[in-house]
């Protein structure tokens, strides 16, 4: 689709609509939006499910099918687009690939839950509370499905909001919209068929995309323990609120000798990453603000080093942690909350 | 595309396709691109017309469309890319149904961006986008960034970020370059 059309300017159009709407009606029950959530997640890894959604932001609207199988506790995904890039991201048991026709590579990624999903996701806690408000209500169906509409909105600027429409039989999300502090939306997934199913055929989890004579690029990782990683190499010294260190880990990235240090920062909802690699060896700069739907990154250069933080937060929370990063040695102070201007 | 088949993407998205169809048509669709992007349409147009407090065309209006569709194509005179094709469609009440798709399709088109707005940040960035847009190069490596990151994001998050890594143009990405207030 054409980046300019007005179709796509309707479809965040539609979602603000939504988001605005439905708010009004949203009853305060924090521990029992909870218990949606916490539902939500494990249905979400533990399903069997074939599903068609639309995946709309300000400017345009893309279709994808998702298929997701368990398979001895572990989660196997396929996710690809029908609107003609060709481009699918599958979950395999060991590792991520992310297949480009477009530029003929195959991103590979390890996986790092080691297995078992649920290990590797961030669960809301109780301490969501504290930065996100709560709140559930009754919908109108959705496919035919009684619909709970979970509300999660954020108390300060630095994080999204979320408006999820759960099935109340089965908690799986329906359709969900990621709104800015002002309730406006930033991006939308609506499903338009979702089949829970008892088996999911090999065929069905494979790719459609023939990559021979792709270029596979492969990243190599090494998990650190965090309290290692807290006392070497890089941080931050401003973080939001509620997000706290939950992973980090050395990657060997593409055309660097050098493995880059990657950082990951959770508040229970979202995540922050923080990739620092040295100089110019890793290759062309990344631009400096970018994203995609609600995803923003932000790369800058400290000290010889090329340092972007990625997260589902907006394009200021990125832009404040990356040009925040420090490079430390030994005991370092914790990072200091960010605060409002 | 066949009518039959127009009228399979139009059950699926009204949910009344028998299961059985629903895998085959999946199937023809990750062939045709022309089916593909016909069911993103379709769906959008679902989307619009559900909307609450979405704004749609009088009857009248609609009842104008559906005649030009009906009409003889010379003397069609809604024309517009996203229409064309569906001008020879013959089945009434799908033509009526497409017709009313349409006038709404026609308002949106017409009308000011008059519903709530994006955010400003989000607005200001994609001005800028135009201007800057990323190399392959730059949209590559975001893309590995975004998939490095998303094995630790929610659920929700983790499927919006490949949603995103998907889009089909990657020059829809937003970018923007500023000067950082490194220390």
């Amino acid at each position: 689709m054409n980046a300019a059309s007005p179709l796509k300017r309707a479809s965040g159009w539609v979602a603000a609509a939504c988001l605005a709407v439905v708010a009004q009606t949203a009853n305060a029950s924090p521990d029992e939006a909870r218990q949606w959530l916490e539902r939500m997640t494990e249905s979400l890894a533990t399903r069997n499910y074939v599903g068609l959604f639309t995946h709309s932001t300000a400017t345009q609207s893309e279709s994808m099918r998702i298929v997701h199988r368990v398979e001895n506790g572990n989660s196997l995904e396929r996710l690809v687009s029908l609107d003609g890039s060709g481009r699918e991201i599958i979950r395999t048991r060991e590792e991520v690939h992310a297949y480009l026709p477009d530029r003929r590579v195959v991103l590979v990624e390890p996986r790092s839950d080691q297995g078992s999903l649920l290990e590797a996701l961030p669960s809301p806690g109780a301490r969501l509370d504290a930065f996100y408000d709560l709140a559930v209500s009754k919908g109108n169906k959705l496919l035919g499905r009684d619909v709970r509409i979970v509300d999660i909105r954020p108390r300060d600027r630095y994080r999204y909001g979320y408006r999820l429409w759960l099935d109340e039989k089965t908690a799986m999300p329906l359709r969900s919209v990621v709104g800015d502090g002002a309730g406006r939306a930033v991006e939308q997934i609506s499903f338009t068929s979702l089949e829970m199913l008892k088996r999911i055929a090999d065929k069905e989890i494979e790719p459609s995309v023939d990559a021979t004579g792709y270029h596979w690029i492969r990243t190599g990782r090494k998990l650190v323990p965090p309290p290692q990683a807290q006392s070497n190499g890089w941080r931050p010294l401003r973080m939001p609120p509620g997000f706290r260190l939950v992973a980090s880990r050395l990657q060997v990235l593409p055309g660097s000798p050098v493995p880059a240090q990657h950082l990951i920062f959770s508040d229970g909802m979202a995540a922050i990453s923080i990739f620092i690699e040295p100089g110019s060896a890793t290759g062309p700069s990344p631009p400096e603000s970018s994203g995609v739907g609600s995803a923003n990154a932000y790369s800058t250069s400290i000290q010889g080093h090329v340092v972007t933080a990625v997260g589902e937060v907006p394009a200021a929370t990125v832009r404040e942690v990356a040009t925040s990063v420090v490079p430390v040695t030994g005991q370092t102070a914790a990072p200091a909350p960010a605060t409002e201007r | 595309m066949t009518d039959q088949i127009r009228e399979q993407v139009s059950a699926l998205l009204d949910g009344e396709l028998p299961r059985d169809e629903i895998g085959l048509l999946v199937r023809r669709m990750e062939r045709d691109a022309e089916l593909r992007r016909a069911f993103g349409s379709y769906s959008l147009i679902g989307e619009t017309l559900r909307a609450p407090g979405g704004r749609t065309a009088g009857p009248s209006f609609a009842a104008r469309v559906s005649a030009a569709i009906d009409a003889p194509a010379s003397a069609t005179v809604i024309a517009t890319p996203q229409v064309a094709s569906h001008a020879s469609w013959k089945r009434p009440a799908f033509a009526t149904a497409i017709a009313a798709s349409i006038a709404l399709i026609a308002v949106v088109l017409v009308q000011p961006f008059a519903g709530p707005a994006m955010a400003p940040a989000v607005v200001e960035k994609w001005a800028m986008a135009g201007a800057a847009s990323p190399t392959p190069a730059q949209s590559q490596r975001l893309a590995g960034y975004l998939v490095a990151h998303s094995q630790f994001s929610s659920p929700i998050g983790r499927r919006n970020v490949w949603s995103g890594v998907l889009a089909a143009d990657p020059s829809l990405m937003r970018v923007s370059y500023d000067i950082p207030d490194a220390p």
